[in-house]
């Protein structure tokens, strides 16, 4: 079996503990309109153009999006970083995309690392049938489950999909004694008026007692749009800028203060 | 506190003195030798009396406030000559005036001096004279095409480093030890006897110079004191008279007894000759520690006034800048930094963790003191906490490159494989750059850095330096013929063991030529053996000695390699004459072709195996061409990997590559990868970089750069630790960061005047970014942009 992976880091050091190698599956159901992984939306292999400089001079060079793997060979990779994985407490993550949109090759994953004795964590919309959640349960340390909207009608219009199912699966993971993370990306306009802020805060504390490790606030980031340009995508956050520093302090303090373990990443 | 008024005072007074050369310690040394009676003496005796001599006329020179004196110069950064060494031409005075980075200024009277004293008297009699006319067409023909350079050349062998013993002795206990091994000698049976007479001799006539220098400190400082009316100062300044008066003659036992002892005989070191490396406390936190713990109980010292001291010191080294380097040896060395590099942490003795409250106290003084002199690294072992290594990040993240990061567990490896005992590669480190060392015991020389990239290029024409025709190495063959890589590999390794061979016979005659010539009685004084052994230092003298040639280039050279087997043996992508005649155009019209050799051909850095197997086979290749050979002052040639700003010289004797680089660009540094060619982030470079075999080098350098996003918060830096420790698992010998961003350096560039403080890490070492030449800076902003992208 083979998954379609988009791209892999290596010293990945915000997708969970440790210094991780990191897997960006391809394929999303969702289309959220702030993605910085922009490639990761299609389930296929797409052609790009991308633009190499030496000097001033520029090379335009066709290049592929998404490689098929099997998993042996995402081993192969992972282990090349062993000795870093092991001292650091590390792992390997998958992220995407939505990797439990390739729940098959997944689990077939998730097993293979866990027999290797390597920490796993997998990084969901949390858009997923609740039978492949169940399915990589078993092999998974720790989810990073992102939170961007608890309203329904706001998620379905900024992200394509209700949050209906998301937040039934995150209750799910939590009461099947799992560790997670909560993302919560945060944009402008979206997700960071103080109503939605207090419904997140009030989220997170109702949820209190289980395994909530923490909350991640990743703030919105342009670092995305020249991916726009080459995918010949919308870019539909035009003129929203990134949350200052002051800002994402701001936030960070009114969830610590509240006795939320909180980080700004990413 | 640190950063006290008088510090703040002292340290930019140092900070805004100007460099200046001095023709103090040129005149001295040159009436010493014109005087009838010089040259009657024995080489060794002749030397400690040139020496007595300087320090009984030199200036004295106390600055106001200050609480550790000694000054080389007769003021803060003026700088001495040693015509002796080297002699300076008046045209060479001109370019030190002159020259963007790195200049002193010379003034008329100086000038004038040079013109009709130190020049008639010195021209052709110099060491570097006496070098040059003793080196052969082969060697001259390699140096001058840029295969190596020669330390020996402006500055004598030092690289060396101060160990346990002198902080708990004085000099008059060192005469006592010069009295026994006179007694013991065997006129009888020691053919030798009467040569280690005259070394002892000498020696023990350097124990009286630098007591005598002390003592003219001592008075001097009585008479300042007598004229002083603040009550505080006259106190302070009588404290210091007593100090002075009791070391270096005797051992010290107060804390600010023993800095300024260490200053004192620093200051000998670096007035007998212009030793590579400056010299240095070496493990100064252990030699601290239980003096400052002792002067704490007793409540004669509090953790402020250490700390005040401490700044003072500092202070010290900053006024001394490297002694004005010209030629090759500026261009290999481009820096007034003179390498005096404290170790920290690392183990005990007894192999135990060696982190103490000192240790935290140094760092804290690093700091605050942010200047360029003394540099510091800490020395990592597994024994050692992760507190150390945080405290270390919280200074590296300030973006002005120290402390760098040693990996204590292989130092002593290294040291062990070289036949050092347990408990000297304990008490070992690194000195200079980046160069391991049995601190106190060893005469460790580094003797030139060695062109892997320019012996490739040599081998590709066929024994032919590309860029002037001339033959300077050997006909290996046409490459154009070579059916398989095997057979070029097989060519490049006949060059390089011709050149390994024309440097180290070179190597033997200079050794002999300081042996015979320019002994250094006071430094033999330091480094335990020399006594016992009635030997010199500069002659076998010390219980262990080595001589390294240093590697450059490793990264490039694995390119070029790599290309080569890919594209024109593996995927037969090209032929010879199509690369090379892209070479020879500089890639001028062959677009395609470079884009293809520099983004589509494997490369360093990327843990390639493909890639990183040539790494090893240069490595190795390197290795057996010099390890283990003799040399004749009784030492072993022995590798190691680091380019301080050779890189930058050695790309300058290069035309294009068959990695893509274009002609004459630098080299990539130690055994980094070459600028921006390593795309999969620090794991994958750091396991590339551990494929070569730390343990049998005596240290590598691997530069490392971060944007400060990799150092926000508690988390990051342990991950960072992860990472650190993980490549010293590799058996890795150093690592470093610059933490910096591009455009910071870009405005640097544009406004150096509103950075006159901005300190980036450049290869082994740091340095003041405007001190830099334009293409290194440009270089450091080209990896800073790869490493915050």
């Amino acid at each position: 079996m083979k998954g379609l992976i988009f791209n892999i880091i290596r010293y990945a050091i915000n997708d969970g503990p440790g210094i991780r190698v990191t897997f960006f599956m391809k394929g999303c159901p969702l289309s959220c309109w702030w993605c910085h992984n922009p490639e990761g939306i299609s389930p296929n292999i797409e052609e790009v153009e991308r633009i190499d400089k030496i000097g001033d001079r520029e090379f335009r060079i066709k290049e592929t999006v998404g490689k098929y793997y099997t998993v042996n060979e995402l081993l192969d990779v992972a282990m090349r970083d062993f000795v870093f994985i092991e001292e650091s407490g590390g792992g390997v993550t998958f992220s995407g995309g939505e990797p439990l949109l390739q729940v098959d090759f997944l689990v077939e994953a998730l097993n293979t690392f866990k027999s290797e004795g390597i920490h796993t964590a997998v990084d969901t919309s949390g858009y997923a049938s609740v039978s492949a959640i169940d399915a990589v349960i078993p092999f998974t340390d720790l989810f990073l489950f992102d939170i961007k909207h608890l309203d329904p009608l706001k998620h379905k219009k900024y992200t394509g999909v209700s949050n209906n199912l998301i937040l039934k699966n995150f209750d799910y993971i939590i009461t099947k004694g799992k560790k997670v993370i909560i993302r919560i990306p945060v944009i402008p306009g979206f997700n960071d008026d103080p109503d939605h802020l207090k419904a997140l805060r009030d989220f997170v504390l109702g949820k209190q007692g289980v395994n909530i490790e923490r909350i991640d606030l990743l703030p919105f980031h342009r670092s995305g749009v020249a991916k726009y340009r080459k995918l010949s995508l919308e870019d539909k956050m035009k003129g929203v800028e990134q949350p200052s520093t002051t800002r994402m302090d701001e936030l960070k303090k009114y969830f610590f203060e509240s006795g939320i373990n909180v980080k700004v990443s990413g | 506190m640190i950063l006290t008024d008088r510090v703040k005072k002292l340290r930019e007074q140092s900070l805004n003195a100007v460099e200046t050369i001095s023709a103090e310690r040129a005149m001295l040394v040159t009436e010493f030798y014109k005087g009838d009676h010089a040259r009657e003496l024995s080489a060794p005796v002749r030397r400690a009396r040139a020496f007595e001599y300087i320090l009984k006329n030199k200036k004295l020179c106390i600055n106001e406030g200050e609480l550790i004196v000694g000054e080389r110069g007769p003021a803060p950064k003026a700088t001495p000559t040693y015509p002796e060494v080297t002699v300076h031409s008046l045209e060479d005075l001109d370019i030190l005036d002159s020259r963007e980075k790195v200049s002193f200024k010379v003034s008329d009277e100086v000038r004038e001096i040079y013109k009709n004293d130190i020049i008639p008297y010195w021209k052709g009699k110099s060491n570097r004279d006496k070098i040059m006319e003793a080196m052969t067409p082969a060697w001259k023909k390699a140096y001058n095409a840029g295969v190596f350079t020669e330390f020996q050349e402006q500055r004598a062998p030092g690289h060396t480093v101060l160990g346990y013993k002198m902080f708990s002795k004085g000099f008059l206990d060192l005469k006592e030890e010069i009295s026994d091994a006179i007694q013991a000698l065997d006129y009888f049976n020691d053919r030798h006897a009467y040569d280690k007479h005259e070394e002892l001799k000498a020696m023990d006539i350097a124990c009286d110079a630098i007591i005598m220098y002390a003592n003219r400190n001592a008075d001097e400082l009585e008479r300042i004191a007598r004229k002083t009316d603040d009550p505080e100062r006259k106190k302070e300044l009588l404290e210091m008279v007593r100090i002075c008066r009791k070391v270096p003659a005797n051992a010290p036992d107060t804390f600010h007894e023993m800095l300024q002892h260490y200053w004192f005989i620093h200051l000998g070191v670096v007035t007998e000759l212009n030793p590579w490396d400056s010299f240095n406390p070496g493990r100064f936190d252990q030699h601290l520690s239980p003096v400052y713990r002792r002067d704490i109980e007793k409540g004669i010292l509090t953790k402020d006034k250490a700390h005040e001291l401490l700044g003072c010191f500092w202070v010290k080294f900053s006024n001394h800048p490297a002694p004005p380097k010209i030629g090759v040896t500026a261009q290999e060395s481009n820096t007034y930094t003179d390498f005096c590099l404290i170790n920290l942490g690392g183990v005990k003795p007894d192999g135990t963790d060696a982190v103490n409250e000192m240790t935290y106290m140094l760092l804290d003084t690093v700091k605050e003191m942010r200047i360029l002199q003394p540099s510091t690294m800490v020395q990592i072992s597994k024994k050692n906490p992760d507190k150390f290594i945080h405290k270390t990040l919280d200074i590296i993240k300030t973006g002005f490159g120290q402390p760098s990061c040693f990996n204590t567990d292989a130092i002593i490896q290294e040291l062990l494989r070289q036949g050092k005992s347990i408990v000297d590669a304990r008490n070992g480190g690194a000195s200079g750059c980046v160069e391991t060392g049995a601190f106190g015991t060893e005469s460790y020389w580094l003797t030139g850095y060695f062109n892997l990239a320019k012996i490739l290029e040599v081998t590709l024409y066929n024994g032919i330096d590309k860029r002037t025709g001339e033959m300077i190495g050997l006909p290996t063959g046409d490459v154009t013929k070579f059916k398989t890589f095997d057979e070029l590999f097989d060519a490049f390794k006949t060059q390089l063991e011709y050149f390994a061979s024309t440097k180290i016979r070179g190597n033997n005659v200079i050794e002999r030529i300081f042996a015979t010539n320019l002994p250094v009685p006071y430094l033999s004084l330091l480094i335990e053996d020399c006594i016992a052994n009635g030997k010199d230092y500069n002659d076998g003298g010390a219980r262990y000695n080595t001589s390294y040639i240093q590697g450059v280039g490793l990264g490039t050279i694995t390119d070029m390699l790599s290309s080569i087997r890919y594209n024109i043996y593996d995927q037969k992508k090209y032929a010879w004459t199509e690369l090379l005649e892209a070479m020879d155009n500089n890639f001028e019209g062959y677009d395609e072709l470079q884009y293809d050799l520099i983004y589509n051909s494997p490369k360093y850095g990327n843990d390639d195996d493909y890639a990183d197997k040539h790494a090893v086979m240069v490595f190795e290749t390197f290795y057996d061409a010099v390890n283990g050979r003799p040399t004749s002052r009784g030492a072993i040639h022995r590798i190691n990997m680091l380019p301080t700003t050779s890189h930058v010289y050695f790309g300058s004797v290069i035309g294009a590559t068959p990695d893509g680089r274009k002609a004459y660009l630098p080299l990539s540094e130690g055994i980094s990868p070459f600028q921006g060619v390593d795309r999969l982030g620090p794991t994958a470079v750091i396991k590339s970089a551990s494929k070569i075999d730390h343990l049998k080098t005596g240290g590598t350098l691997l530069n490392q750069k971060f944007s400060p996003s990799f150092f926000e918060d508690e988390e990051s830096y342990t991950k960072l630790t992860a990472l650190i420790r993980s490549y010293f698992k590799l058996d890795g010998h150093h690592i470093q960061f610059n933490v910096v961003d591009a455009d910071t350096l870009r405005d640097a560039q544009k406004h150096p005047e509103l950075y006159r403080d901005l300190i980036v890490r450049v290869a082994g070492y740091s340095d003041y970014f405007n001190d830099l030449g334009e293409d290194l800076q440009n270089e450091i902003i080209r990896r800073t942009e790869h490493g915050s992208l």
